[in-house]
């Protein structure tokens, strides 16, 4: 992948002589092993989407919690390194509520990506005042929330580098999710177009067939702030999706989650 | 020999001394002075007396205690001069972090709440400061906060503070709040009736207080910005 690949991909405190920093690139590599998620932002709210792999059938789906409340307000889906994910969250939570008692107002979703990263570049080697982390988080963040500037969509990836996306896939099916999301996004879609296309895009990337335990969605919305989509709603949006030829080529009992899944997400 | 003779305990008393020890440590000063201020629908207004004082002396009759802390907010300082020093020091510091964090000016209620936590995390060694920020909230609404040194907070729209605190709030509770007023219209007060009042409470201060005197500062916060006016008080 990387030609000039060497010993400097060793630490992540040292660059390689062409200026790069192998281990912060690995880390962003290892996003892509992860589950997609998908973030749309519109004016009516924003709405986030992601694939659950279950990777065995005696696995408690319900425990998979990808999309997390950070406050009231925002919304967040992680993919790459679940573990890590943990942490970065309870900083953002951290943040908030941090940010509420200090100021009595709601912490702006640009703070919060802010706040996070400053935890998402503190990788190096141990210092005076303590151990350091020893590598960057292998998690690739998307904040959905709503604050004075109303709805917006950010997405943190493991250099600590934050942007702001009308529309952002992450994890294994990015690549041609992030294609169909530029397709389809439009500045006046509304949230119920949003949450089709997101869902459309996911069915595209993904191995199994979906239905309502294999999903999770969020939406964002100025009334309703953080709610997640119960097993009904998912199956409502879920109908609407027009059916495709793959459907009925796919099995439908979802017996055989692929290999590549169960081998290597298992702490993913 | 000698080292028996440097020996403290057989010079002290060789019994318990019944008398208590005094130890001294006064850290605060008063230096006086008053802050009022009044809200109305779409203005503030804060003012507070010029006169740094300390006991039977007057360090300087122009000492202005109002502090611009944005474009909309505006705190007033009496008690303990150092103290407010420092205090509204750190809180321009912490506006302007704020500021650059945000990418947003500090509202006037996001201020007010941190000052009071400012305030409460030196709640074992206060500042000895009474304060009252003035300003307007996010719809453009005057509002007023009142605080004790540790930290209590309390809105309001109408506050009398400092030395002339308690001369001053139960006139103001009369002409502003119409409290104790039989058959009287309660209508919602205008800036020019806030401004008068303002200047009437602070005279009639200034003849029993003698903390509080020479001039106020003004300052007048609508959604235009903050305009500054000042009045003369008796000076003896």
């Amino acid at each position: 992948m990387f030609l000039t690949r060497s010993e400097y991909d060793r630490g992540v405190n040292t660059f390689s002589p062409e200026g790069r920093l192998f281990q912060v690139e690995y880390a962003i590599e290892a996003i892509k092993l992860g589950w997609t998620a998908i973030g749309i932002c519109t004016s009516e709210g924003v709405i986030l989407a992601v694939e659950k792999r279950t990777t065995s059938l005696l696995m408690e789906p319900t425990m998979v919690e990808k999309i997390v409340e950070i406050d009231k307000h925002i919304g967040c889906v992680s993919s790459g390194l679940m573990a890590d994910s943990r942490t970065l969250i309870d900083r953002a939570r951290i943040e908030c509520q941090n940010h509420w008692f200090t100021y009595d107002e709601k912490m702006s979703v640009e703070s919060v990506a802010q706040a996070v990263s400053n935890l998402a570049i503190q990788f190096g080697d141990s210092d005076d005042d303590g151990s350091a982390m020893s590598r960057p988080f292998g998690v690739a963040l998307l904040f959905a929330g709503i604050d004075e500037k109303g709805p917006q969509l950010f997405h943190l990836d493991p250099s600590g580098t934050f942007v702001q996306y009308d529309a952002k896939a992450i994890g294994s099916g990015s690549e041609g999710a992030q294609q169909s999301l530029q397709e389809v996004y439009h500045k006046s879609m509304t949230l119920k177009e949003a949450t089709k296309a997101a869902l459309k895009i996911l069915k595209q990337v993904m191995e199994e067939k979906l239905n309502d335990t294999n999903i999770e969605v969020m939406s964002m919305t100025p009334e309703a702030k953080f709610h997640m989509f119960t097993k009904e709603e998912l199956q409502e949006v879920l109908a609407s999706l027009p059916e495709t030829r793959e459907d009925s080529l796919r099995s439908t009992s979802n017996m055989t989650p692929s290999i590549r899944t169960s081998l290597s997400m298992q702490s993913q | 020999m000698a080292l028996v003779d440097r020996e403290p305990s057989r010079y002290l008393p060789d019994y318990d001394v019944q008398a208590p020890k005094q130890l001294h440590f006064s850290p605060y000063a008063d230096n006086g002075g008053s802050v009022v201020a009044i809200a109305g629908d779409d203005f503030s207004i804060i003012a507070a007396d010029t006169r740094l004082s300390a006991g039977f002396s007057i360090y300087t009759r122009k000492q202005e205690k109002l502090f611009t802390l944005s474009s909309n907010t505006v705190l007033g300082c009496s008690g303990c001069w150092c103290d407010t020093l420092t205090l509204t020091r750190v809180m321009a510091a912490r506006m302007q972090m704020y500021e650059h964090e945000h990418h947003k000016t500090m509202a006037t209620p996001a201020a007010a709440q941190m000052l009071s936590t400012m305030l409460y995390y030196k709640r074992f060694f206060p500042y000895y400061v009474s304060n009252i920020l003035a300003g307007l909230d996010s719809e453009g609404k005057g509002v007023i906060y009142r605080y004790d040194p540790v930290g209590h907070c309390e809105k309001n729209y109408y506050v009398a503070g400092g030395s002339s605190g308690a001369l001053l709030q139960p006139l103001l509770d009369n002409q502003v709040g119409y409290l104790n007023q039989e058959n009287v219209e309660k209508v919602p007060i205008t800036k020019e009736k806030a401004l008068a009042i303002i200047k009437d409470v602070f005279t009639s201060a200034a003849e029993r207080d003698i903390y509080t005197g020479d001039g106020i500062f003004i300052k007048i916060i609508t959604k235009d910005g903050i305009a500054t006016d000042f009045f003369e008080l008796r000076r003896d």
